[in-house]
Protein backbone atom coordinates (compact mmCIF):
# COMPACT_ATOMS: atom_id res chain seq x y z
CA UNK A 1 0.00 0.00 0.00
CA UNK A 2 2.84 2.65 0.88
CA UNK A 3 4.72 1.56 -2.05
CA UNK A 4 2.09 2.87 -4.46
CA UNK A 5 2.89 5.94 -6.94
CA UNK A 6 1.97 9.13 -4.90
CA UNK A 7 -1.65 10.78 -6.09
CA UNK A 8 -1.36 14.54 -7.99
CA UNK A 9 -4.66 16.23 -7.65
CA UNK A 10 -5.32 17.76 -11.40
CA UNK A 11 -5.16 21.84 -10.41
CA UNK A 12 -8.50 22.66 -12.29
CA UNK A 13 -10.30 19.92 -9.70
CA UNK A 14 -10.92 22.11 -6.61
CA UNK A 15 -14.38 23.69 -6.71
CA UNK A 16 -16.34 20.69 -5.95
CA UNK A 17 -16.15 18.79 -3.11
CA UNK A 18 -18.29 16.37 -4.38
CA UNK A 19 -15.19 14.74 -6.10
CA UNK A 20 -11.99 15.68 -7.90
CA UNK A 21 -9.55 14.32 -10.28
CA UNK A 22 -5.96 13.01 -9.84
CA UNK A 23 -3.04 11.33 -11.51
CA UNK A 24 -1.13 8.26 -10.12
CA UNK A 25 1.52 6.80 -12.12
CA UNK A 26 0.41 9.38 -14.96
CA UNK A 27 -2.90 7.91 -15.33
CA UNK A 28 -5.96 9.66 -15.00
CA UNK A 29 -8.66 9.30 -11.94
CA UNK A 30 -11.45 10.80 -9.91
CA UNK A 31 -12.46 10.17 -6.61
CA UNK A 32 -16.23 10.76 -6.14
CA UNK A 33 -17.13 11.73 -2.18
CA UNK A 34 -19.76 9.72 0.14
CA UNK A 35 -21.53 13.15 -0.17
CA UNK A 36 -22.27 12.92 -3.49
CA UNK A 37 -22.89 8.80 -3.00
CA UNK A 38 -26.12 9.23 -3.61
CA UNK A 39 -26.37 11.47 -6.80
CA UNK A 40 -23.53 8.47 -8.44
CA UNK A 41 -25.99 5.60 -7.27
CA UNK A 42 -29.12 7.85 -9.24
CA UNK A 43 -26.93 8.57 -12.37
CA UNK A 44 -26.18 5.24 -12.51
CA UNK A 45 -29.28 3.39 -12.21
CA UNK A 46 -31.34 6.15 -13.88
CA UNK A 47 -29.13 5.11 -17.18
CA UNK A 48 -28.79 8.41 -18.18
CA UNK A 49 -24.44 7.41 -17.37
CA UNK A 50 -25.17 4.81 -19.97
CA UNK A 51 -27.12 6.90 -22.03
CA UNK A 52 -24.74 9.13 -22.43
CA UNK A 53 -21.45 7.58 -22.99
CA UNK A 54 -23.03 5.24 -25.98
CA UNK A 55 -24.41 8.68 -27.84
CA UNK A 56 -20.62 10.34 -27.20
CA UNK A 57 -21.60 13.40 -25.07
CA UNK A 58 -19.88 12.19 -22.22
CA UNK A 59 -16.10 10.80 -21.92
CA UNK A 60 -16.45 7.17 -21.47
CA UNK A 61 -14.98 5.60 -18.13
CA UNK A 62 -14.22 2.02 -16.40
CA UNK A 63 -14.73 1.54 -12.56
CA UNK A 64 -11.39 1.71 -10.57
CA UNK A 65 -10.15 0.14 -6.88
CA UNK A 66 -11.51 2.82 -4.17
CA UNK A 67 -8.00 1.86 -2.57
CA UNK A 68 -6.65 4.15 -5.41
CA UNK A 69 -8.34 7.39 -3.47
CA UNK A 70 -6.06 9.90 -2.50
CA UNK A 71 -7.73 11.47 0.00
CA UNK A 72 -10.65 10.20 2.78
CA UNK A 73 -14.53 10.16 2.11
CA UNK A 74 -14.25 8.28 -1.39
CA UNK A 75 -17.02 5.89 -2.02
CA UNK A 76 -15.85 4.95 -5.91
CA UNK A 77 -12.99 5.63 -8.23
CA UNK A 78 -13.19 6.14 -11.60
CA UNK A 79 -10.83 6.18 -14.49
CA UNK A 80 -12.36 7.83 -17.40
CA UNK A 81 -10.90 7.76 -20.93
CA UNK A 82 -8.17 9.88 -21.12
CA UNK A 83 -8.66 13.56 -23.91
CA UNK A 84 -5.49 13.67 -25.74
CA UNK A 85 -4.98 17.14 -25.78
CA UNK A 86 -7.04 19.97 -23.68
CA UNK A 87 -8.29 22.74 -24.86
CA UNK A 88 -9.52 25.83 -23.75
CA UNK A 89 -12.67 27.89 -24.77
CA UNK A 90 -11.15 30.66 -25.84
CA UNK A 91 -9.39 28.53 -28.00
CA UNK A 92 -11.90 27.42 -29.91
CA UNK A 93 -13.53 29.59 -32.93
CA UNK A 94 -17.30 30.57 -32.45
CA UNK A 95 -18.47 27.04 -34.19
CA UNK A 96 -16.15 25.18 -31.60
CA UNK A 97 -17.77 27.16 -28.58
CA UNK A 98 -21.57 27.04 -30.14
CA UNK A 99 -21.16 23.10 -30.30
CA UNK A 100 -19.95 22.90 -27.19
CA UNK A 101 -22.92 25.17 -26.54
CA UNK A 102 -25.72 22.98 -27.70
CA UNK A 103 -23.51 19.52 -26.39
CA UNK A 104 -24.20 20.92 -23.04
CA UNK A 105 -28.08 21.78 -23.70
CA UNK A 106 -28.29 18.36 -25.27
CA UNK A 107 -26.85 16.74 -22.15
CA UNK A 108 -29.24 18.79 -19.77
CA UNK A 109 -31.98 17.81 -21.77
CA UNK A 110 -31.05 13.68 -21.57
CA UNK A 111 -30.77 14.39 -18.00
CA UNK A 112 -34.36 15.54 -17.58
CA UNK A 113 -35.56 12.39 -18.90
CA UNK A 114 -34.30 10.43 -16.56
CA UNK A 115 -35.00 12.50 -13.45
CA UNK A 116 -31.61 13.67 -13.31
CA UNK A 117 -29.99 17.45 -14.48
CA UNK A 118 -26.95 18.91 -15.21
CA UNK A 119 -25.52 20.89 -12.07
CA UNK A 120 -22.98 23.16 -13.81
CA UNK A 121 -22.52 24.40 -17.33
CA UNK A 122 -18.85 25.68 -17.29
CA UNK A 123 -17.28 25.86 -21.15
CA UNK A 124 -14.35 23.94 -19.25
CA UNK A 125 -16.05 20.72 -19.15
CA UNK A 126 -16.36 20.13 -22.64
CA UNK A 127 -13.49 19.25 -24.80
CA UNK A 128 -13.09 18.13 -28.49
CA UNK A 129 -12.63 14.19 -29.19
CA UNK A 130 -12.45 12.94 -33.00
CA UNK A 131 -13.38 16.11 -33.91
CA UNK A 132 -16.48 16.87 -31.89
CA UNK A 133 -17.50 18.10 -28.63
CA UNK A 134 -17.91 15.71 -25.41
CA UNK A 135 -18.55 16.49 -22.07
CA UNK A 136 -15.44 15.25 -19.67
CA UNK A 137 -16.80 15.89 -15.76
CA UNK A 138 -18.75 12.67 -15.14
CA UNK A 139 -20.25 14.29 -11.86
CA UNK A 140 -22.04 17.07 -12.95
CA UNK A 141 -25.31 15.02 -12.75
CA UNK A 142 -27.03 15.13 -9.73
CA UNK A 143 -30.80 14.03 -8.89
CA UNK A 144 -33.95 16.71 -9.73
CA UNK A 145 -35.61 18.38 -7.58
CA UNK A 146 -39.13 18.69 -8.96
CA UNK A 147 -39.88 22.23 -8.98
CA UNK A 148 -36.19 24.00 -9.15
CA UNK A 149 -35.29 26.23 -11.40
CA UNK A 150 -32.27 25.69 -13.85
CA UNK A 151 -29.11 26.22 -11.33
CA UNK A 152 -26.09 26.61 -13.80
CA UNK A 153 -28.33 28.68 -16.33
CA UNK A 154 -26.17 32.22 -15.05
CA UNK A 155 -22.81 30.15 -16.06
CA UNK A 156 -24.40 28.78 -19.33
CA UNK A 157 -25.19 32.44 -20.23
CA UNK A 158 -21.75 33.84 -19.22
CA UNK A 159 -19.89 30.72 -20.42
CA UNK A 160 -21.80 30.10 -23.70
CA UNK A 161 -24.29 32.37 -24.57
CA UNK A 162 -22.69 35.89 -23.81
CA UNK A 163 -18.94 35.06 -25.33
CA UNK A 164 -21.65 33.60 -28.65
CA UNK A 165 -23.68 36.79 -28.80
CA UNK A 166 -21.04 38.87 -28.92
CA UNK A 167 -18.58 37.35 -31.53
CA UNK A 168 -21.98 37.17 -33.72
CA UNK A 169 -23.11 40.55 -33.31
CA UNK A 170 -19.96 42.36 -32.43
CA UNK A 171 -16.56 40.90 -33.30
CA UNK A 172 -15.32 37.83 -33.98
CA UNK A 173 -12.30 38.35 -31.57
CA UNK A 174 -14.41 38.98 -28.64
CA UNK A 175 -14.20 35.15 -28.01
CA UNK A 176 -10.83 35.92 -26.31
CA UNK A 177 -12.73 37.53 -23.59
CA UNK A 178 -13.29 34.34 -22.19
CA UNK A 179 -9.25 34.14 -21.40
CA UNK A 180 -9.75 37.44 -19.31
CA UNK A 181 -12.98 35.68 -17.05
CA UNK A 182 -12.13 31.77 -16.43
CA UNK A 183 -15.37 31.40 -15.16
CA UNK A 184 -17.45 33.32 -17.79
CA UNK A 185 -17.99 36.86 -19.52
CA UNK A 186 -20.22 39.40 -16.98
CA UNK A 187 -23.50 39.63 -18.38
CA UNK A 188 -23.71 43.15 -17.64
CA UNK A 189 -20.15 43.91 -19.94
CA UNK A 190 -21.95 41.41 -22.59
CA UNK A 191 -25.03 43.87 -22.31
CA UNK A 192 -23.25 47.13 -23.04
CA UNK A 193 -20.90 45.89 -25.43
CA UNK A 194 -23.92 43.99 -27.73
CA UNK A 195 -25.62 46.19 -30.38
CA UNK A 196 -28.70 48.45 -29.40
CA UNK A 197 -30.57 46.18 -31.72
CA UNK A 198 -30.10 43.13 -29.78
CA UNK A 199 -32.30 44.18 -27.49
CA UNK A 200 -35.44 45.09 -29.51
CA UNK A 201 -34.92 42.71 -32.31
CA UNK A 202 -33.43 39.64 -30.86
CA UNK A 203 -36.00 38.12 -28.27
CA UNK A 204 -33.27 35.28 -26.82
CA UNK A 205 -30.58 38.10 -26.22
CA UNK A 206 -32.90 40.58 -25.15
CA UNK A 207 -34.06 37.99 -22.37
CA UNK A 208 -30.74 35.61 -21.36
CA UNK A 209 -28.57 38.57 -21.80
CA UNK A 210 -29.87 42.17 -21.53
CA UNK A 211 -32.66 41.63 -18.53
CA UNK A 212 -30.64 38.64 -17.09
CA UNK A 213 -27.74 41.58 -16.57
CA UNK A 214 -30.49 43.87 -14.97
CA UNK A 215 -31.77 41.05 -12.66
CA UNK A 216 -28.36 40.69 -11.69
CA UNK A 217 -27.62 43.90 -10.64
CA UNK A 218 -31.21 44.57 -9.27
CA UNK A 219 -30.69 41.52 -7.02
CA UNK A 220 -27.18 41.97 -6.17
CA UNK A 221 -26.15 40.70 -2.82
CA UNK A 222 -29.41 38.83 -2.01
CA UNK A 223 -27.21 35.59 -1.79
CA UNK A 224 -24.89 36.85 0.47
CA UNK A 225 -24.98 34.05 3.45
CA UNK A 226 -25.29 36.59 6.50
CA UNK A 227 -29.01 36.63 6.08
CA UNK A 228 -29.42 40.31 5.52
CA UNK A 229 -31.72 39.24 2.77
CA UNK A 230 -32.04 35.59 2.59
CA UNK A 231 -32.57 33.95 -0.73
CA UNK A 232 -35.40 34.07 -2.79
CA UNK A 233 -37.60 30.58 -3.42
CA UNK A 234 -37.95 30.49 -6.93
CA UNK A 235 -39.76 27.33 -8.09
CA UNK A 236 -40.32 26.58 -11.62
CA UNK A 237 -42.73 23.56 -13.11
CA UNK A 238 -40.95 21.01 -15.57
CA UNK A 239 -42.74 22.27 -18.09
CA UNK A 240 -40.89 25.49 -17.33
CA UNK A 241 -38.30 24.04 -17.19
CA UNK A 242 -37.89 22.60 -20.78
CA UNK A 243 -39.40 25.82 -22.43
CA UNK A 244 -36.33 27.72 -20.76
CA UNK A 245 -33.84 24.85 -22.18
CA UNK A 246 -35.46 24.98 -25.78
CA UNK A 247 -35.29 28.86 -25.81
CA UNK A 248 -31.45 28.87 -24.72
CA UNK A 249 -30.99 26.23 -27.81
CA UNK A 250 -32.95 28.46 -30.39
CA UNK A 251 -30.90 31.22 -29.07
CA UNK A 252 -27.72 29.56 -29.67
CA UNK A 253 -28.97 27.92 -32.95
CA UNK A 254 -29.81 31.69 -34.16
CA UNK A 255 -26.57 33.13 -33.67
CA UNK A 256 -24.58 33.15 -36.78
CA UNK A 257 -21.46 35.09 -37.74
CA UNK A 258 -21.67 37.64 -40.37
CA UNK A 259 -20.39 36.42 -43.92
CA UNK A 260 -16.69 38.12 -43.98
CA UNK A 261 -13.66 36.68 -44.15
CA UNK A 262 -10.40 38.37 -42.82
CA UNK A 263 -6.95 38.56 -45.08
CA UNK A 264 -5.99 35.30 -43.48
CA UNK A 265 -8.84 32.90 -44.78
CA UNK A 266 -8.21 33.99 -47.82
CA UNK A 267 -4.38 34.02 -47.71
CA UNK A 268 -4.01 30.27 -48.77
CA UNK A 269 -5.39 31.77 -52.14
CA UNK A 270 -3.06 34.71 -52.56
CA UNK A 271 0.61 33.11 -51.50
CA UNK A 272 3.23 34.07 -53.76
CA UNK A 273 3.49 30.13 -55.13
CA UNK A 274 2.84 29.08 -58.76
CA UNK A 275 1.29 25.65 -59.35
CA UNK A 276 4.50 23.91 -59.85
CA UNK A 277 6.07 25.59 -56.43
CA UNK A 278 2.66 24.29 -54.50
CA UNK A 279 2.82 20.54 -56.00
CA UNK A 280 6.71 20.51 -54.90
CA UNK A 281 5.73 22.32 -50.97
CA UNK A 282 2.97 19.74 -50.99
CA UNK A 283 5.23 16.65 -52.03
CA UNK A 284 8.69 17.55 -49.84
CA UNK A 285 6.01 18.03 -46.85
CA UNK A 286 4.26 15.22 -47.07
CA UNK A 287 7.73 13.07 -48.04
CA UNK A 288 9.13 15.16 -44.69
CA UNK A 289 6.25 14.26 -42.33
CA UNK A 290 6.17 10.50 -43.86
CA UNK A 291 10.33 10.19 -42.32
CA UNK A 292 9.20 11.51 -39.25
CA UNK A 293 6.40 9.09 -39.02
CA UNK A 294 8.97 6.20 -40.00
CA UNK A 295 10.70 7.40 -36.92
CA UNK A 296 7.80 6.73 -34.66
CA UNK A 297 5.64 10.68 -34.61
CA UNK A 298 2.17 10.01 -34.23
CA UNK A 299 1.08 14.06 -33.28
CA UNK A 300 1.82 17.01 -34.94
CA UNK A 301 1.77 20.62 -34.51
CA UNK A 302 0.81 23.19 -37.70
CA UNK A 303 1.65 26.00 -36.03
CA UNK A 304 0.29 28.55 -38.85
CA UNK A 305 -2.19 26.24 -40.39
CA UNK A 306 -4.78 28.42 -41.80
CA UNK A 307 -7.40 26.63 -43.06
CA UNK A 308 -5.42 23.58 -42.77
CA UNK A 309 -4.11 22.48 -46.41
CA UNK A 310 -1.00 21.06 -44.84
CA UNK A 311 -2.78 19.87 -41.71
CA UNK A 312 -4.51 17.38 -44.10
CA UNK A 313 -1.23 16.13 -45.32
CA UNK A 314 -0.22 15.30 -42.06
CA UNK A 315 -3.78 13.81 -40.94
CA UNK A 316 -3.05 11.93 -44.53
CA UNK A 317 0.46 10.55 -43.45
CA UNK A 318 -1.13 9.11 -39.98
CA UNK A 319 -0.66 12.18 -37.37
CA UNK A 320 -3.42 13.31 -35.07
CA UNK A 321 -2.78 16.90 -35.74
CA UNK A 322 -3.13 20.45 -33.86
CA UNK A 323 -3.70 22.91 -36.27
CA UNK A 324 -3.04 26.63 -34.91
CA UNK A 325 -3.96 29.99 -36.31
CA UNK A 326 -3.65 33.28 -34.93
CA UNK A 327 -6.92 34.11 -37.22
CA UNK A 328 -9.73 33.29 -35.73
CA UNK A 329 -11.88 33.42 -39.06
CA UNK A 330 -9.46 30.69 -40.87
CA UNK A 331 -9.51 28.44 -37.47
CA UNK A 332 -13.50 28.68 -37.97
CA UNK A 333 -13.30 28.04 -41.78
CA UNK A 334 -11.24 25.09 -40.95
CA UNK A 335 -13.46 23.69 -38.16
CA UNK A 336 -16.59 23.74 -40.36
CA UNK A 337 -15.07 22.18 -43.38
CA UNK A 338 -13.49 19.45 -40.80
CA UNK A 339 -16.79 19.39 -39.51
CA UNK A 340 -18.59 18.81 -42.80
CA UNK A 341 -16.57 16.15 -44.18
CA UNK A 342 -16.21 14.36 -40.47
CA UNK A 343 -12.30 14.52 -40.57
CA UNK A 344 -11.69 13.61 -37.01
CA UNK A 345 -7.81 13.20 -36.99
CA UNK A 346 -7.34 17.53 -36.82
CA UNK A 347 -8.68 19.77 -34.21
CA UNK A 348 -7.93 23.21 -35.02
CA UNK A 349 -6.73 25.98 -32.37
CA UNK A 350 -6.86 29.55 -32.02
CA UNK A 351 -3.56 30.73 -30.41
CA UNK A 352 -0.75 32.73 -31.49
CA UNK A 353 2.36 30.96 -31.15
CA UNK A 354 4.16 34.93 -30.57
CA UNK A 355 2.27 34.99 -27.45
CA UNK A 356 0.80 31.56 -26.47
CA UNK A 357 -2.07 31.21 -23.77
CA UNK A 358 -0.85 31.73 -20.70
CA UNK A 359 -1.81 29.39 -17.58
CA UNK A 360 -4.64 31.19 -15.71
CA UNK A 361 -7.33 30.78 -12.82
CA UNK A 362 -6.33 30.33 -9.63
CA UNK A 363 -2.43 30.36 -9.10
CA UNK A 364 -2.09 30.82 -12.49
CA UNK A 365 -2.07 26.57 -12.43
CA UNK A 366 -5.71 25.92 -12.99
CA UNK A 367 -6.02 26.10 -17.06
CA UNK A 368 -2.46 25.11 -18.15
CA UNK A 369 -0.24 27.44 -20.35
CA UNK A 370 -0.05 25.79 -24.63
CA UNK A 371 3.39 25.66 -24.47
CA UNK A 372 3.15 23.47 -21.14
CA UNK A 373 0.27 21.49 -23.00
CA UNK A 374 2.39 20.48 -26.20
CA UNK A 375 2.22 16.71 -26.87
CA UNK A 376 3.82 16.98 -30.82
CA UNK A 377 6.38 14.77 -32.17
CA UNK A 378 6.43 17.01 -34.58
CA UNK A 379 6.12 20.42 -35.37
CA UNK A 380 5.11 21.85 -38.77
CA UNK A 381 6.62 25.40 -39.10
CA UNK A 382 5.38 26.45 -42.72
CA UNK A 383 5.68 30.18 -44.68
CA UNK A 384 5.70 30.98 -40.01
CA UNK A 385 9.34 32.30 -39.79
CA UNK A 386 9.38 35.48 -41.41
CA UNK A 387 6.25 36.49 -39.47
CA UNK A 388 7.86 35.79 -36.28
CA UNK A 389 11.40 36.88 -36.91
CA UNK A 390 10.44 40.30 -39.44
CA UNK A 391 6.75 40.65 -38.29
CA UNK A 392 6.88 40.49 -34.34
CA UNK A 393 10.65 40.98 -34.88
CA UNK A 394 11.59 37.70 -33.10
CA UNK A 395 15.43 36.78 -32.90
CA UNK A 396 16.11 33.68 -35.14
CA UNK A 397 18.10 32.20 -32.29
CA UNK A 398 14.29 32.48 -30.02
CA UNK A 399 12.62 31.00 -32.42
CA UNK A 400 14.34 27.95 -31.99
CA UNK A 401 14.63 27.43 -28.85
CA UNK A 402 10.94 27.31 -27.90
CA UNK A 403 10.39 25.06 -31.60
CA UNK A 404 12.54 23.04 -29.15
CA UNK A 405 10.77 23.06 -26.40
CA UNK A 406 7.56 22.47 -28.48
CA UNK A 407 8.92 19.11 -30.04
CA UNK A 408 11.54 16.82 -30.98
CA UNK A 409 11.19 17.14 -34.60
CA UNK A 410 10.59 20.27 -36.88
CA UNK A 411 9.61 20.61 -40.55
CA UNK A 412 10.12 24.47 -41.11
CA UNK A 413 9.85 26.41 -44.15
CA UNK A 414 12.70 29.81 -44.94
CA UNK A 415 11.50 32.28 -46.57
CA UNK A 416 14.23 34.59 -47.94
CA UNK A 417 13.79 38.27 -47.58
CA UNK A 418 13.64 38.39 -51.69
CA UNK A 419 10.21 36.16 -50.79
CA UNK A 420 6.73 38.85 -52.12
CA UNK A 421 5.69 38.45 -48.68
CA UNK A 422 8.84 39.61 -46.74
CA UNK A 423 9.06 42.25 -48.91
CA UNK A 424 5.73 42.92 -47.98
CA UNK A 425 5.89 42.70 -44.33
CA UNK A 426 9.13 45.34 -44.84
CA UNK A 427 7.77 47.41 -46.69
CA UNK A 428 6.49 50.07 -44.79
CA UNK A 429 9.57 50.05 -42.48
CA UNK A 430 13.15 49.49 -41.87
CA UNK A 431 15.08 46.51 -42.48
CA UNK A 432 16.67 46.25 -38.94
CA UNK A 433 17.47 42.29 -39.78
CA UNK A 434 20.56 41.62 -40.39
CA UNK A 435 20.82 38.35 -39.41
CA UNK A 436 17.34 37.31 -41.22
CA UNK A 437 19.87 35.50 -44.09
CA UNK A 438 19.64 31.51 -44.53
CA UNK A 439 23.14 31.52 -42.99
CA UNK A 440 21.81 33.29 -40.06
CA UNK A 441 18.66 31.17 -40.20
CA UNK A 442 21.13 27.46 -39.97
CA UNK A 443 23.38 28.83 -37.36
CA UNK A 444 20.56 29.83 -34.78
CA UNK A 445 18.71 26.60 -35.48
CA UNK A 446 21.72 24.41 -35.55
CA UNK A 447 21.70 25.60 -31.66
CA UNK A 448 19.49 22.86 -30.81
CA UNK A 449 18.33 21.21 -33.85
CA UNK A 450 20.36 18.70 -36.39
CA UNK A 451 19.83 19.53 -39.97
CA UNK A 452 18.27 16.36 -41.22
CA UNK A 453 17.56 17.56 -44.35
CA UNK A 454 17.41 20.94 -46.53
CA UNK A 455 15.34 20.79 -50.17
CA UNK A 456 14.54 23.96 -52.36
CA UNK A 457 11.34 24.12 -53.29
CA UNK A 458 10.87 24.57 -56.94
CA UNK A 459 10.05 27.65 -58.51
CA UNK A 460 10.01 29.63 -54.74
CA UNK A 461 13.56 30.72 -53.34
CA UNK A 462 11.72 29.05 -50.28
CA UNK A 463 13.60 25.81 -48.83
CA UNK A 464 12.25 23.07 -46.95
CA UNK A 465 14.26 22.16 -43.30
CA UNK A 466 13.78 18.91 -41.39
CA UNK A 467 15.40 19.08 -38.42
CA UNK A 468 15.81 16.65 -35.21
CA UNK A 469 16.72 18.40 -31.83
CA UNK A 470 20.00 17.44 -30.00
CA UNK A 471 19.85 14.64 -27.64
CA UNK B 1 -39.32 27.39 1.37
CA UNK B 2 -37.66 25.94 -1.96
CA UNK B 3 -33.79 27.01 -1.59
CA UNK B 4 -31.64 26.32 -3.89
CA UNK B 5 -28.19 24.63 -2.81
CA UNK B 6 -25.64 24.42 -6.12
CA UNK B 7 -21.70 24.35 -5.65
CA UNK B 8 -21.73 26.72 -8.08
CA UNK B 9 -23.74 30.21 -7.03
CA UNK B 10 -26.73 30.21 -9.02
CA UNK B 11 -27.01 34.00 -8.28
CA UNK B 12 -30.53 35.41 -7.07
CA UNK B 13 -31.20 37.51 -9.75
CA UNK B 14 -30.28 34.45 -12.51
CA UNK B 15 -32.84 32.71 -10.43
CA UNK B 16 -35.70 35.28 -10.43
CA UNK B 17 -35.31 35.91 -14.28
CA UNK B 18 -35.18 32.34 -15.05
CA UNK B 19 -38.30 31.93 -13.62
CA UNK B 20 -39.58 34.44 -15.68
CA UNK B 21 -38.50 34.20 -18.69
CA UNK B 22 -39.40 30.45 -18.58
CA UNK B 23 -42.82 31.63 -17.66
CA UNK B 24 -42.87 33.64 -20.77
CA UNK B 25 -41.81 31.13 -23.34
CA UNK B 26 -43.54 28.00 -22.02
CA UNK B 27 -46.49 29.84 -24.02
CA UNK B 28 -45.06 29.19 -27.12
CA UNK B 29 -43.32 26.37 -26.58
CA UNK B 30 -46.90 24.89 -25.26
CA UNK B 31 -48.69 26.00 -28.41
CA UNK B 32 -45.71 24.77 -31.09
CA UNK B 33 -45.47 21.05 -29.01
CA UNK B 34 -49.11 21.35 -29.42
CA UNK B 35 -49.65 21.87 -33.19
CA UNK B 36 -46.24 19.50 -33.71
CA UNK B 37 -48.26 17.05 -31.85
CA UNK B 38 -51.51 17.57 -33.84
CA UNK B 39 -49.59 17.60 -37.72
CA UNK B 40 -46.86 15.37 -36.27
CA UNK B 41 -49.62 12.56 -36.53
CA UNK B 42 -49.76 13.08 -39.61
CA UNK B 43 -46.70 13.48 -41.22
CA UNK B 44 -45.17 10.61 -39.60
CA UNK B 45 -47.02 7.96 -41.25
CA UNK B 46 -44.59 7.52 -44.02
CA UNK B 47 -41.29 7.67 -42.44
CA UNK B 48 -42.49 5.01 -40.12
CA UNK B 49 -42.42 3.25 -43.43
CA UNK B 50 -39.02 4.25 -44.44
CA UNK B 51 -38.14 2.94 -40.66
CA UNK B 52 -38.89 -0.37 -40.55
CA UNK B 53 -37.22 -0.99 -43.74
CA UNK B 54 -33.87 0.68 -41.99
CA UNK B 55 -32.38 -0.83 -39.68
CA UNK B 56 -31.64 -0.94 -35.81
CA UNK B 57 -31.14 1.40 -33.30
CA UNK B 58 -32.78 4.91 -34.72
CA UNK B 59 -35.92 2.61 -36.55
CA UNK B 60 -36.43 1.28 -33.18
CA UNK B 61 -36.35 4.52 -31.88
CA UNK B 62 -38.62 6.04 -34.24
CA UNK B 63 -41.31 3.46 -34.11
CA UNK B 64 -40.96 3.51 -30.35
CA UNK B 65 -41.91 7.44 -30.61
CA UNK B 66 -45.07 7.10 -32.87
CA UNK B 67 -46.11 4.52 -30.59
CA UNK B 68 -46.60 6.58 -27.29
CA UNK B 69 -49.40 8.37 -27.47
Amino acid sequence: MTDRPAAVREPGSYRDPSGFVFRRDGVLYRQINASFADDWAAFESSGLHTALVSEGILVADEPASVDLAPEPGAVAVIQPDEIGFISHPFEWSFSQLKDAALLTLRAQSMAGERGMTLRDASAYNVQFRDGKAVLIDTLSFERAAGDQPWKPYRQFCENFLAPLALMAHRDGRLGQLLRTWVDGVPLDLASELLPRRTRFLSPGLAAHVHLHARAQRQHAGESTPDGATAPRAVTMSETRRLALLDHLRRTVEGLKLPAQGTVWADYADQTSYSEAGTTSKEALVRRQLEAVAAEGGRRAWDIGANTGRYSAIAADAGFWVLALDIDWAAVERHYLALRATGERRIMPLLADIAEPSPGIGWANAERAPLIDRSNADVVIALALVHHLAIGRNVPLPMISRLMARLSPHLIIEWVPKSDRMVERLLAAREDVFADYSPEGFRAAFRTDFEIVEETPIEDSGRVLFRMRRHP
Amino acid sequence: MHLVFAYIDPGAGSLVIQAIIAGLVSIPFFFRNAIRNTFGRFRRKPTDGAAATGSSASADKGAANSDSE
